[in-house]
Order: structure tokens, then C-alpha cells, then sequence
């Protein structure tokens, strides 16, 4: 039996690329996203204060999504391209 | 809405200075039309003349310029008189009109070409540079005239962004049909296979390429095709297009956040109310078994929009849509209003629409959870035993941010409209009547809810000091559906609510 159908899935390519992989945070700007879940907050301090002690990190920027539940807005990604690291907190 | 080489409503050629003008459409309140005033501002900037219409109020749209910082005159269209004249289906809407007082260009949606394509026609430089983070095509807003009753307009679910999409490739099998399908494309359970034949059947004629929307979180196009090629998976007719067309809108509007309802590891699913003749036309179940599988009609539009959800927009239950324990309503959560059997005007009657204007409305909700009373005699009691359900919405002791849907069973409206209630009567009984006892907030290790305590209101229910629930009776949606026996009602809970989180939202169907 042969049969012809309709692909009804998506077929858009995805258009965004990895970035290049950092060797090393050494002097590195690192931003830290965190997206207004309850509890990021900790994580994140936790975090930037490893980044600064045992990775010799020169600069941590800190930004903060307005919501979770949408998608970050255009001023912030801006922010968060000029930095050369980027991590982000997630969940709750 | 209006075309290219009709002469422009309202407009007079010294309003353009003699030189072309474009008119843009827009509400304060949706996004893609504040995505598109840098571009706007800097087409301004070029001196080329721009006016924005707003479709809001004085002061939402002195706080939208400013936001903005519109760098063009943006005036209120009072009583929605230039929107009616032009008639966009959404918004934002960019009419250029030549220095002759003719329309040369109408547009309908954010699309970075088109705009380029705008300032090119007004002998400008290009305003949108294709690689700035921003997305190619964004779907805009349902324009507001097309909520009141009177607005006589008759919506056409095609014409949206006049943009054009890519045909669905073919996929030649040799295997089972069936089989295959299960594998690659459907839900867990058996889809009839999109053959061309059976696709074609479910157009209608209708144009393939034309794009309806851009399905979040992935942003699948979803053309005419593939909607349709999804409705015959889903075991729709091909009349049934007529509401699913409509109900892709839906779901694509901004306010109602599909993008965040897919992603969210929450109960949420996106339940679809139908109201108006279509229900009778096309089969839907408004009375017994409401929301299970009584009608072809309520189950495989269901199906038919999480097939797309899950096809176009790439949240797969396995992937990128995270929800911790899921909803039995992502197979299918579809229902109709039982107007005939209500003694109220229907839901979409009191949002503006006419009785005989059929509507699709998206509610981001749990699943239903149940509320038996039996022995009440009145519509307080009943309603009592209803606002103990209310209270638990979300979690407990959180107030003022969610929502909840009340399907009201048939026994229960009967008594409830014997003691004189209106559809808005409940609504602000069960405002003021649903309450979590302060004393719940007695309790030293904490908990979801008690940390913003100090800013719900405090009333008082049945002489017990309580923390109201609901921020206004508006946050209580009622719809009257179900069968004649049993005395039984549902509250659907919300998911995040207001302009942080999902809206909800009613689509007129031609």
C-alpha cells in the first residue's frame, strides 16, 4: 500500500546558531538572567559569588526578566548581547 | 478591511501635506504594536508623515506615546469611527494612503519587509534591519471593533497578515498509514492520515499558502494546509473549519500567552467556549457529558487545536511543554454554552457580542473540579457551596492573582434564577463571599500565598475575618452548560492572569 500525505508538522528551519564556546571566564563579562521565578534569586547570588572568587571573573551584570511567563523583552536581550557569558536561573 | 486603489475614508490630501501618509492602526495595550514603534519613530524621523490611531482612550494613549516615545502624532479614534471606516481585522494595521487620497498599500501585523517595503514606496530608507534580534513577522491583536455588537462588521478569518507561507512538503509512505502517523505526527492515539485528497477536501477551495498565524512557543506557521491537514488528523469535518480558522487567531493573540501556557510545568490548557449558532450548525454538546466524549464536533475541534499546538508550535508533552502533572483536557477541551437552556444571556452576549454572532472564546484553565450540592434550597446556599471550591483556586492561601471559570449545571441555575439572580448577581456573590480565614495564615513555617498577605483585603463572611480571593467580580467567568440531572457545578481555576500572564480571549466566527 503506498499513500501520499500531507506533512502537518512545522518545517521552518531554526535560524539561530550556538555561539562560540569560551575557553576560559578569565576577565570574561558574565550576565546572570534571572527570570522572576521565586528562589532564583538565591541561586544567582550563590553563583556570582563563585563566578568572582575561583574564576576570575571581571565583571558579573545582573537583569532580571519582568515576568516569567513571557518571553524576555527587546531591551533586555540588547543587554544581555553585549556580555560575553550569559547564565540563566530557570525554575523555582 | 479596506484595499489598495479604493479612496480613503475620513482623509482629505492636507492631511498628508501633499505627500503620502500611513495610518497605523494600533491598540496600547498589544505588543506587537509597541514592537513596531522604533520602526515607526524612525520612518518619523525621515520626516515621511505617520499618524497612529489608537484605539484606546485619551490617557492610555498619552502613556502609550510617551512609553513609545512616539516620534509621530498618535490620535484617538473616538467611538472607533476611522476603524470601522478602514475595518482591519487586527492590529497593528498600516494604511498608506498616496498624496491623491487613495490607498496604495493596506497591511495587517508586524512584517519587517513589508515595512521596509512601506518606507521604500514613501522614498525613504529602509527602517528594519532583518538581523536586530527582532523576529521577521509578528501576529498582532484582534482590532477592538470588532468586539462591540453594533459593529456590523463582518470579520474575514483569512485576510490577517496577507502574508503568504510555504506549502507543506508531501511525504510518500509504503508502510501503514496508521502506524506511521501514531510515530511522526499525532498525540498518542490513532489520527486519520493526511492524504492530499482528504487535506483538499478539508480546504474547501480555500487559498493553501495563506499564513492564519505563527504558532508559539516555536512559531510554526500554520497556513490554511496545515491547519487543515491537522483538522483531518483530528477527525474534523471539513466545515469545522470555519471555527478552527478563527480559533488559530485566537490562540496566536499575544493576551492570552499560548507561548507561556506551553512552556509552564502548570496544570494550564487552553479551554475553547463556543457560543452562538455555529454550536446548533456544527453539532457541538452544550448539555449531559459536557466536557467529555459526547460529540464529534466538541472532541475533534479540541484535538484538532493541541494537534497544532503540538505539530506547529513544537510543545511536545515530552519536551519543551514541561507541565509537572499535565491535563486530561490536552487530548481535547472543547465546550459549548447551553444558551437554550439558560435563563441568562449568553457569554458572549455579555461581552458585547449579538445573539446571533457566533464566538470561539480561550481560557487558560486546570481541569474541572467539581462541586456537588444537593440539599441546598437557595441561590446563596447554592453559591456557598460553590465559593468553598473558589477559595482553593491555585493554592489556598493565595489571593488576589488567579481567576476561575464557574460552569454552572443546569439544577443549580434553576435555583439560583428562582431567587431572582442575574449572570452578574453571582458573579459578585461569589466575589464577596469567597474569602480564606485569616486564622489560615496563622502558621509559622510559611507557605505559597502568605508572603503577600499584607496586601489582599480583608472582609468579612459569615462574621468570620477573612482575605478575599478574587480581585473583582470579574475575575469569576460564569457559562451555563451540562445536562438536566444532577445538581452539579465546576470551577475551573486559572493559570497566571492580567497582563503578566494569560488573558482571556473571544474571537468572533464569521
Amino acid at each position: 500500500m503506498s499513500i501520499t500525505l500531507v506533512n502537518p508538522c512545522n518545517e521552518r528551519k531554526p535560524t539561530a546558531s550556538v555561539a562560540p564556546r569560551r575557553q576560559s571566564l578569565a576577565g570574561a563579562t558574565v550576565a546572570l538572567l534571572d527570570i522572576s521565578k521565586p528562589g532564583g534569586n538565591f541561586f544567582l547570588d550563590r553563583l556570582e559569588r563563585l563566578l568572582l572568587e575561583r574564576y576570575a571573573v571581571a565583571r558579573v551584570t545582573r537583569v532580571t526578566k519582568p515576568t516569567y511567563t513571557k518571553p524576555a523583552p527587546e531591551e533586555l536581550l540588547q543587554t544581555l548581547r553585549s556580555a560575553d557569558a550569559v547564565v540563566e536561573a530557570l525554575a523555582d | 478591511m479596506i484595499e489598495p486603489g479604493h479612496k480613503a475614508p475620513h482623509f482629505s490630501p492636507k492631511t498628508g501635506h501633499g505627500e503620502s501618509c500611513l495610518l497605523v492602526f494600533l491598540e496600547t495595550d498589544c505588543p506587537t504594536c509597541r514592537l513596531a514603534m522604533p520602526y515607526l519613530n524612525r520612518l518619523a524621523e525621515q520626516t515621511a508623515q505617520v499618524i497612529g490611531i489608537s484605539q484606546d482612550s485619551e490617557t492610555l494613549t498619552r502613556q502609550f506615546a510617551e512609553q513609545t516615545s512616539a516620534a509621530f502624532p498618535v490620535e484617538v479614534d473616538s467611538n472607533l469611527q476611522l476603524t470601522r471606516a478602514y475595518d482591519p481585522i487586527a492590529v497593528p494595521a498600516f494604511v498608506l494612503v498616496g498624496s491623491d487620497g487613495y490607498v496604495k498599500r493596506a497591511q495587517i501585523g508586524f512584517d519587517k519587509d513589508e515595512l521596509n517595503a512601506i518606507a521604500a514606496e514613501m522614498g525613504r530608507r529602509p527602517i528594519a534591519d532583518g538581523h536586530d534580534g527582532v523576529p521577521q513577522r509578528k501576529p498582532g491583536c484582534s482590532s477592538r471593533h470588532l468586539q462591540p455588537s453594533d459593529s456590523g462588521a463582518s470579520p474575514e478569518p483569512l485576510n490577517v497578515y496577507a502574508t503568504r507561507g510555504t506549502r507543506a512538503s508531501r511525504i510518500d509512505i509504503s508502510e501503514d498509514p496508521y502506524e506511521y502517523c501514531i510515530r511522526e505526527f499525532g498525540d498518542p492515539l490513532p489520527v486519520i492520515p493526511p492524504s492530499v485528497e482528504r487535506v483538499e477536501r478539508m480546504m474547501g477551495g480555500l487559498d493553501p499558502a495563506q499564513v492564519i498565524g505563527m504558532i508559539p512557543p516555536c512559531y510554526g506557521e500554520a497556513t490554511v494546509e496545515k491547519i487543515a491537514a491537522n483538522a483531518v488528523m483530528a477527525g474534523c469535518e471539513p466545515q469545522m473549519m470555519e471555527v478552527l480558522l478563527p480559533l488559530v487567531r485566537a490562540v496566536c493573540d499575544e493576551r492570552l500567552n499560548i507561548h507561556g501556557v506551553q512552556g509552564t510545568t502548570h496544570f494550564a490548557a487552553p479551554l475553547i467556549i463556543v457560543n452562538g449558532p455555529v454550536r446548533r450548525k456544527l453539532g457541538f454538546a452544550c448539555g449531559q457529558n459536557v466536557f467529555s466524549n459526547v460529540a464529534r464536533a466538541n472532541s475533534t475541534l479540541g484535538r484538532a487545536l493541541q494537534l497544532i499546538l503540538r505539530n506547529l508550535g513544537g510543545a511536545r508533552p515530552d519536551g519543551i511543554d514541561m507541565s509537572t502533572l499535565g491535563n486530561p483536557g490536552k487530548f481535547a477541551y472543547c465546550i459549548g454554552e447551553n444558551e437554550e437552556e439558560s435563563p441568562w444571556e449568553p457569554l458572549h452576549v455579555q461581552l458585547g457580542f449579538r445573539p446571533d454572532q457566533s464566538t470561539i472564546t480561550l481560557f487558560a484553565g486546570e481541569a474541572p473540579h467539581g462541586v456537588s450540592e444537593h440539599f441546598a434550597r437557595s441561590a446563596k446556599g447554592v453559591l456557598k457551596a460553590i465559593s468553598h471550591a473558589l477559595a482553593t483556586v491555585w493554592s489556598y492561601r493565595a489571593c488576589m492573582g488567579h481567576e476561575a471559570l464557574v460552569v454552572l449545571g443546569l439544577e443549580h441555575v434553576r435555583t439560583i434564577h428562582r431567587d431572582g439572580f442575574s449572570k452578574q448577581d453571582v458573579c459578585e456573590f461569589l466575589f464577596n463571599n469567597t474569602g480564606v480565614p485569616v486564622r489560615a495564615y496563622d502558621d509559622h513555617e510559611g507557605g505559597e500565598g502568605m508572603g503577600q498577605m499584607h496586601l489582599y483585603r480583608e472582609i468579612t463572611i459569615d462574621g468570620e475575618r477573612c482575605c478575599q480571593k478574587f480581585r473583582s467580580p470579574e475575575s469569576i467567568g460564569i457559562v451555563v452548560a451540562g445536562g438536566g440531572a444532577g445538581k452539579f457545578s465546576a470551577v475551573i481555576g486559572s493559570w497566571a492572569t492580567g497582563p503578566r500572564g494569560s488573558q482571556r480571549v473571544t474571537y468572533p466566527c464569521p
